[in-house]
């Protein structure tokens, strides 16, 4: 008999030696900043504060009140055949792949079997999606809610994803359903609107 | 990944938390733990069944448990008719929305199934074999035999109070902490027979549950050596080889009378409104190898248009070479199996223009958009269904 992977929270997704190793630092307030790499600036108001600690290679990620409160996560310059996340310790299988070729439904798609996997959770459900902007790209928004196990909390989370060049560009944020997610998502949808994608010169569309 | 059905003591509660199970004044030491008023006899029983309380606590505030007071009634009706009314009161069944063959049982009467274990078996007489399996680890009291034992070696007991991640890894700590020698598990079995063949259940089911779980485990060796060998070394090591305890199940279900009741389409009744979330939660597991022999030896030969379109998804998912074109196909004989599964029709549209086939493949999300009733997605999808601006 075997357990099945627990997350007992997002900090799972970052691997073993997160809280402890993490260390966090204030985002500079009121001007662009440089964020998940050089692809991405955005333009945060005051309080946030970013992880050294991050789910991969091509993502960075916020909080201002602690990750239970309120998580934001920026993903940029994400390359046919990477995942979302590294694998996390105790989890025997590979998550799946961002691909090319994905529509935007797809993208929500590996969202939610990404986050499945690595919560262990089936209780997750993708209420919404619709046409967006991600800078000045079409992007597709879509609207979810949650539970990991023995968290007790359901957790409702919105991401706008594009795909630019053949690379996943996405900014997700998660809230408790109970009163922070209301809280705070007018303003994470504001700052989300004002992000610019610089993609690759490469990677620019013909 | 597949689990086995771990098994945990049983003794029944005093019932700390209101609910509609009657509290009953002390018992006579003599009772049965499946005696109504049953109370535990000593410190060791009285100390788990505390902690047992308190993981039943938060097991009702979970965000997992399915709440769907018909199906739970149902669940217990089966558990009833198998064990006997007279008895079947002392548990209490959770249902947890957890996608792998699972069941297990608390010290206080609380019996947790996982939905899982809904998408495995196939008709009533299977289900019933597991709970039947269950509940007479509970009433041989199994699980305090082996918990005194463990007890002996260390304060189990505080150690079961500090596990951290709440009802989970108590659950999971059961299924290694109770862990029942092959002579508890071989009675189990034979108890369960016995019930099934009472309540007037086909006795076969037993061997077959063991059967269809084998080859599943099967399946995911092929795929993954590395977690397959230990999820089966684990298994094999406090469970009777899967293939012996099919042999004598069946051997055993030989010598009793004949019957071919096996409640299958009462069972497919009472669970349809879940199927399609029961899929869809194995689907999205991805453990491809598992699921898709799970979804055949669901079909048996007759794929039903939800299979189908399970399989549609499965290969959509994965979208390997080769894969987009088997599961256009798999859409294609889910809408000849009932053209008014809407989500059949925008696996096919989604599928087609993967593939590039973009005239036809906006064709089939509309026709979505037209059949689908509430769908959160239908911004997006009106979107993708138009033909792109010249």
């Amino acid at each position: 008999m075997r357990l099945v992977p627990m997350a007992i929270s997002l900090f799972a997704l970052i691997g073993l030696s997160v809280p402890l190793a993490a260390e966090w630092k204030s985002v500079a307030a009121n001007q662009d900043v440089r964020v998940a790499g050089k692809l991405m600036l955005a333009t945060p108001g005051e309080g946030w504060n970013t992880s050294t600690a991050r789910p991969s290679d091509r993502s960075e990620r916020w909080t201002r009140d602690g990750l239970a409160l309120n998580e934001l996560t920026f993903f940029a310059g994400v390359a046919d055949g990477e995942a979302l996340y590294f694998v996390p310790a105790g989890i025997s299988k590979d998550l799946p792949t961002f691909r090319s070729g994905m529509l935007p439904t797809d993208v929500v798609e590996l969202f939610e079997a990404s986050n499945r996997i690595v919560l262990g959770s089936s209780v997750f459900a993708v209420d919404n999606m619709e046409p967006a902007k991600l800078g000045d790209h079409d992007a597709v928004r879509f609207s979810y809610r949650y539970a990991a196990q023995d968290e007790g909390l359901t957790r409702k989370g919105e991401g706008v994803a594009a795909i630019v060049g053949g690379q996943l560009y996405l900014v997700n944020f998660i809230a408790p359903a109970v009163h922070y997610f209301e809280r705070d998502i007018a303003e994470v949808r504001q700052l989300i609107a004002g992000v610019q994608l610089h993609p690759p010169k490469a990677a620019e569309p013909k | 990944m597949i689990r086995q059905a771990m098994i945990g003591a049983i003794a029944i509660a005093a019932w700390t938390a209101p609910s509609a199970h009657a509290h009953i004044a002390p018992s006579a030491p003599q009772m049965m733990p499946t005696s109504i008023g049953y109370q535990p006899n000593d410190a060791v029983e009285k100390g788990l069944w505390l902690e047992m309380d308190e993981a039943e606590r938060q097991m009702r505030t979970s965000k997992f448990l399915v709440d769907d007071p018909e199906l739970i009634a149902y669940l217990q009706r089966v558990l009833c008719r198998a064990v006997g009314k007279d008895k079947c009161g002392a548990a209490r069944i959770y249902l947890m929305r957890t996608p792998h063959f699972n069941a297990a049982m608390a010290p206080n009467g609380m019996m947790i199934v996982w939905s899982g274990l809904l998408l495995r078996v196939r008709n009533e007489a299977e289900l019933a074999t597991v709970l039947g399996h269950e509940f007479s680890h509970f009433e041989k009291q199994h699980s305090l035999k082996s918990f005194r034992d463990i007890k002996a070696k260390s304060d189990a007991v505080a150690w079961l109070g500090f596990v951290p991640g709440g009802i989970f890894a108590q659950i999971g700590l059961m299924g290694s902490v109770f862990r029942f020698n092959r002579e508890m598990e071989k009675e189990a079995d034979m108890a369960a027979l016995e019930y099934l063949s009472s309540s007037g259940y086909d006795p076969m089911a037993a061997s077959q549950i063991w059967e269809q779980l084998r080859g599943e485990m099967e399946a995911q060796a092929k795929a993954d050596k590395s977690v397959a060998k230990e999820a089966e070394n684990d298994f094999f090591s406090s469970h009777p080889n899967t293939k012996d305890r099919m042999e004598y199940l069946r051997s055993a279900a030989k010598r009793k009378a004949p019957n071919n009741e096996n409640g299958a389409d009462r069972y497919r009744e009472t669970i349809a409104r879940w199927w399609p979330r029961l899929i869809e939660d194995q689907v999205k597991l991805g453990d491809f190898a598992s699921t898709e022999y799970l979804l055949a030896s669901l079909a048996r030969g007759q794929w039903t248009a939800d299979l189908l379109y399970g399989r549609g998804e499965l290969y959509r998912a994965r979208g390997k070479k080769g894969d987009f074109e088997a599961a256009e196909g798999f859409y294609r004989q889910a809408i000849k199996a009932d053209a008014k599964l809407a989500e059949s029709w925008r696996g096919l549209g989604l599928v087609l223009l993967r593939q590039g086939k973009a005239v036809e493949g906006r064709k089939m999300l509309r026709q979505y958009l037209t059949i689908s009733r509430v769908a959160g997605d239908k911004a997006i999808i009106g979107l993708m269904a138009q033909e792109p601006a010249k």
